[in-house]
């Protein structure tokens, strides 16, 4: 049997095909303004690469913020809910699950057989997101995919107090002028971020092993800082995010077996 | 005038009110007797702090001020992180950040004294917000202990003979609700005695505010900030009204050797709402880099308002109609008239209003009151935007630039 | 998804909307039009009747006394267009309703009150109350300085006092006489709306399927809009129409829900759930079952006390104080009495009362293995996208 889940995020566009309940493949594109469209091809490429053909798919399910434009999908389902399940495939052992990515971020609490039992979600604001990362570093001028490598040098973080992302950004400019050094500024912003996402964490009850998704999963600072806040070591999902697009074609399995 | 004298005056330590370290001394022997009420057989009481404190204090029952300890997280810096925690217990964080902050440190006991004494009885007077009830209906909840509210109904345009009685037989049902929680009876002797004292250290405190009246002024608004804990927390003691006897002899001493706290005074300001806790040393260096001192405010001047109208009446009935109309609890127009009133008085050249997330009651209505000023008695008025606890909602470069700003216009 | 049947008669006026004149319309079509245009209602009642209009923000404004002096009460529950006004006397953080509530007291949109009742209620109203008398330049304008305290003799003493003092500041204004009489009627007039409305809410818990998803939530609110006769002969002949059927929602796989909260002014927040699967059976909303639950005692005695009592003892606005372990018990019962599967908070931003029961609240319902969301709400919803996940996930939850 060979199901697919397809992941419609705000940025980017994942596929995974599970066959026989291993991981066949998984592809990751960008989103871009036409997500019916994205959808399409981001499967096309992945069975390409994957060698399956279409007709051999048996069930597709749809994830993420763009979940009911996949019009060939078989059924659409939460991030929320597919975060959890490719969480607990990656590792059967997870019981929470903390999701960051571009424009939200969710904690997510899984219950002994895997059903999600709570759930939390960021509000309108935007601290505690990729997106107050994203502001950082082109305040910064650093690349983000250096963020993890540079606040592990830090000595001292640096106090971010502000919780607006506007403020804060203005809090790392004036920092920059007191000639604060990079990596300390770097490290404060990691910790700014898991504030945010701890007191939500922390308002659902944080149980057993706790592992983190979505593309924020592979900044190691931001991972790090959270740890330290929350007080547990936290596994960081391999597929980061394309766990989502995991969990919906393992749950698509599943609803395929027992149609 | 003084200017010359003062640059040339080779002591700063001249500058500092020498009674600050008596008033170090009472709070922390006041401190360690309430965290020690357990073993001497006393009773703790949690009360708000425009809340009537008189009765407890005439039953032998310590008062301890949440809101008191809320400024203290505030000054030691500690708001931030016990808000945080306060947030992961699923508090919203636009919620007042005394509430916050208190919540979580009974809870957690992470703040500057290890946590309040637990108290045997609440007291919540809604004269300052609906906050204070929701909060101590938490506390209700989280200690179960007994609570009394006493309802002072807000005064829009008049204080209404309903709302007089109303609040007068509150105030039997409070005496009632302490002798239940005392198991005995109260002495009208002792309550008339601290009833005596407690408008004595009122019109003290008031007196010291008013020496800020004189130029340049002996103690600024932050000072006030500072000297007000005793009228808050011990109103009705003998050592709050020596203590005061004590400071203003002081401050007269201060003025008659033309001792100012701001050097070179050239700008006298009015203050209004909270404090900013965590940020007063900054924010009085601020406005003294600038000439500028802070001669009056309205939020300690709200505790002077106190002194009620004896009229022939026993302390408990004067106190109904006292402390339903402090500051706080009156409309934007009643309040208008006291803060023109304080313009004169003190002669203030600008007013600083701190838009304070935490508290509606007392931020919601500025810009009106802001217009008032600025319309009526043309005195121009900045507005800050900040928190009295939670150092995370301050904006130092915007406050710096907006205060730099404001004081070019006065000296324009 | 969008499986719910459509409403008795939905179908049918839209297909007729267009050539139906006002007296041809049915009852749903009235509560529909006043609900979509509340200002348009009453814009059009002051032309037809030549009456005054007072406006009213909270479910304890003493709606019986406006109506008894012969005077419309039109409920406020605030604008969704943009703040341009408001901005200049309200800080970031003040709920939307108040901040849009004052926007249209400036902008003209209210230009049919003749003034406005302020019963106390929170910190933000009672500053309202204050900013409004003083800029948005109505004739009338009253505050009922109500307790805080609704579980003392004292407190029922003065709330009795302080609502015969407003009839008196009526009769003043308006120079009319308030008879016994007509405030009995008036309490009789409102005590069978009422009555109406649980019957609605009843039929509802009863078969969900039986309205359109916002249905409900718009006749009630329909209610603090419309005339209260001409509310009464329409939900009267609206429930006459409704033929109960077989009961509803088990076996359906629906999940039922119970919203609880301040106000809800987003109809489109019942159709989201329902196409998530769920249908909303009750609530515990300023603008549902607290503005109607409990009636006013009619012994012909003391009306100001009726309606003193009824104001004691109806469930209680967090902004007011009785027992401080109310609140939870009773919304966990009415969990169990609706077969409810689970609690959406709909939390105003801002809105401190509420914000300060929601931790306890929900901490009890997670004790009683009732399952809850929180939704924290503006004068716009959030993003139709992240309230459909939430939504979505949530009801596969239960």
């Amino acid at each position: 049997m060979i199901t697919a889940g397809i992941d419609i995020g705000s940025i980017t566009a994942k596929a995974a095909l599970i066959k026989d309940g291993e991981l066949a493949g998984t592809r990751l594109d960008f989103t871009g303004y036409n997500a019916p469209k994205a959808g399409r091809r981001v499967l096309d490429d992945l069975l390409e690469k994957t060698g399956i053909k279409k007709q051999e798919v048996d069930f597709i399910i749809s994830t993420g913020y763009g979940r009911n434009s996949v019009d060939f999908a078989d059924k659409s389902i939460t991030e929320i809910t597919c975060h959890g399940a490719g969480a607990r495939f990656i590792d059967p052992g997870v019981c929470f699950v903390i999701d960051v990515g571009g424009q939200d971020s969710k904690v997510i609490k899984l219950s002994r057989d895997g059903k999600v039992v709570d759930f939390a979600m960021n509000d309108k604001c935007a601290a505690g997101t990729g997106r107050f990362l994203e502001v950082m570093a082109r305040a910064l001028e650093s690349d983000l995919d250096e963020f993890g490598e540079l606040s592990a040098r830090a000595d001292v973080p640096a106090a971010i107090s502000s919780i607006c992302t506007v403020f804060a950004e203005s809090e790392v400019i004036s920092l920059i002028s007191k000639g604060e050094s990079r990596e300390n500024m770097i490290a404060g912003i990691h910790e700014s971020v898991a504030s945010r996402i701890s007191a939500m964490a922390k308002r659902l009850g944080v149980t057993g092993p706790v592992m983190m998704t979505g593309g924020v999963a592979k900044n190691s600072g931001a991972v790090r800082a959270l740890e330290n806040k929350l007080g547990v070591s936290i596994r960081v999902s391999p597929h980061a995010q394309l766990t989502g697009a995991m969990g919906a074609a393992l749950l698509a399995a599943r609803m395929e077996q027992s149609a | 005038m003084s200017d010359n004298e003062k640059k040339h005056d080779p002591d700063t330590k001249q500058q500092k009110i020498k009674a600050v370290s008596r008033m170090k001394e009472i709070m922390t022997n006041y401190y360690i007797e309430a965290k020690s009420a357990r073993e001497q057989g006393r009773k703790v009481a949690w009360i708000t702090s425009g809340g009537p404190v008189e009765p407890l204090i005439a039953m032998d029952v310590i008062p301890v001020y949440p809101e008191n300890h809320g400024a203290m997280i505030g000054a030691s810096k500690m708001g931030g992180q016990l808000c945080e925690k306060a947030e992961e217990m699923g508090y919203s964080r636009d919620l007042c950040s005394y509430a916050r902050a208190d919540i979580a440190d009974a809870v957690y006991k992470q703040g500057p004294i290890g946590g309040l004494p637990e108290p045997d009885m609440l007291v919540c007077c809604n004269n300052i917000c609906g906050t204070v009830l929701k909060w101590y209906e938490t506390a209700a909840r989280y200690f179960d202990v007994p609570l009394f509210i006493l309802d002072t109904p807000f005064v829009h345009r008049e204080f209404s003979q309903e709302a007089q009685n109303y609040v007068l037989s509150q105030i039997h049902e409070y005496v009632g609700f302490l002798e239940d929680c005392c198991g005995r009876k109260m002495d009208y002797v002792r309550m008339e005695e601290v009833g005596r004292f407690s408008v004595e250290g009122t019109r003290l405190w008031q007196e010291v505010l008013d020496t800020c009246a004189h130029k340049p002024a002996p103690m600024t608004a932050f000072d006030a900030f500072f000297h007000l804990a005793l009228i808050v927390t011990l109103r009705g003691t003998q050592e709050t009204v020596d203590y005061y006897k004590q400071l203003l002899d002081e401050l007269k001493e201060r003025i008659r050797r033309k001792i100012a706290m701001v050097p070179n005074e050239k700008y006298r300001l009015l203050w209004d709402n909270l404090p900013v806790w965590y940020r007063t040393r900054w924010l009085s260096d601020k406005f003294a880099s600038h000439g500028a001192a802070l001669v009056a405010d309205t939020y300690t001047s709200a505790w002077s308002g106190m002194v009620p109208d004896m009229q022939g009446r026993s302390f408990l009935e004067a106190m109904a109609e006292t402390y339903t109309k402090v500051y706080i609890n009156i409309s934007i127009d009643m309040m208008f008239d006291i803060v023109a009133g304080m313009i004169k008085k003190y002669d203030v050249d600008g007013v600083v209003m701190h838009s304070n997330r935490s508290c509606k009651p007392y931020s919601l209505g500025q810009y009106d009151l802001r217009r008032m000023i600025m319309d009526r008695l043309g005195v121009p008025t900045l507005i800050i935007e900040a928190d009295m606890v939670d150092e995370r909602s301050f904006s130092e470069s915007q406050i710096n630039t907006r205060i730099d700003a404001f004081m070019e216009t006065l000296k324009a | 998804m969008g499986r719910y049947r459509a409403g008795k008669g939905r179908a049918l006026k839209n297909s007729r909307r267009h050539r139906l004149r006002e007296f041809q319309m049915n009852p749903e079509d009235r509560f529909y039009s006043a609900c979509l245009d509340p200002s348009g209602y009453a814009r059009g009642l002051k032309q037809r009747t030549c009456g005054k209009i007072l406006g009213y923000f909270c479910s304890y404004a003493p709606v019986e006394l406006i109506h008894a002096a012969g005077l419309h009460p039109f409920r406020i529950l605030g604008g969704k267009g943009e703040i341009r006004l408001a901005d200049a006397h309200l800080q970031s953080y003040c709920c939307s309703l108040v901040r849009s509530g004052l926007e249209a007291a400036l902008n003209g949109s209210l230009d049919f009150l003749d003034g406005a009742v302020f019963p106390h209620t929170c910190d933000s109203i009672q500053r309202l109350s204050d900013i409004w008398r003083l800029n948005a330049g109505f004739e009338h304008h009253f505050d009922v300085v109500l307790p805080v305290k609704l579980n003392t003799l004292s407190a029922r003493r003065y709330m009795a006092e302080v609502l015969n003092g407003f009839r008196k500041e009526l009769e003043q204004a308006f120079q009319v006489e308030i008879t016994d009489e007509a405030l009995w009627r008036a309490i009789r007039d409102y005590n069978v709306i009422r009555e109406k409305l649980e019957s609605l809410y009843g039929l509802r818990s009863f078969n969900p399927s039986l309205f359109d998803p916002s249905a409900v939530h718009r006749i009630t609110a329909a209610a603090m809009f419309m005339e209260p006769g001409a509310f009464l002969k329409d939900i009267s002949e609206y429930l006459g129409n409704v033929e109960p059927g077989v009961l509803g929602g088990t076996g359906s796989g629906r999940k039922r829900l119970v919203l609880s909260g301040g106000i809800c002014s987003h109809p489109d927040i019942y159709d989201l759930l329902a196409r998530a699967g769920a249908d909303v059976v009750w609530d515990d909303l300023c603008t549902g079952t607290r503005w109607f639950e409990e009636k006013a005692e009619e012994d012909g005695r003391d009306p100001i006390g009726a309606l003193a009592d009824r104001y004691m003892a109806r469930s209680v606005c967090p902004a007011k104080h009785a027992d401080v372990r109310a609140r939870a018990g009773e919304l966990a019962d009415t969990v169990r009495r609706h077969r409810a599967d689970g609690v959406v908070f709909l939390m105003l931003k801002f809105c401190d009362p509420h914000a300060f029961d929601y931790p306890y609240l929900k901490r009890f319902l997670d004790e009683a293995g009732i399952a809850s969301l929180l939704l924290e709400t503006e004068d716009h919803p959030p993003a139709e996208g992240q309230l459909m996940t939430r939504f979505e996930t949530f009801v596969d939850m239960l």
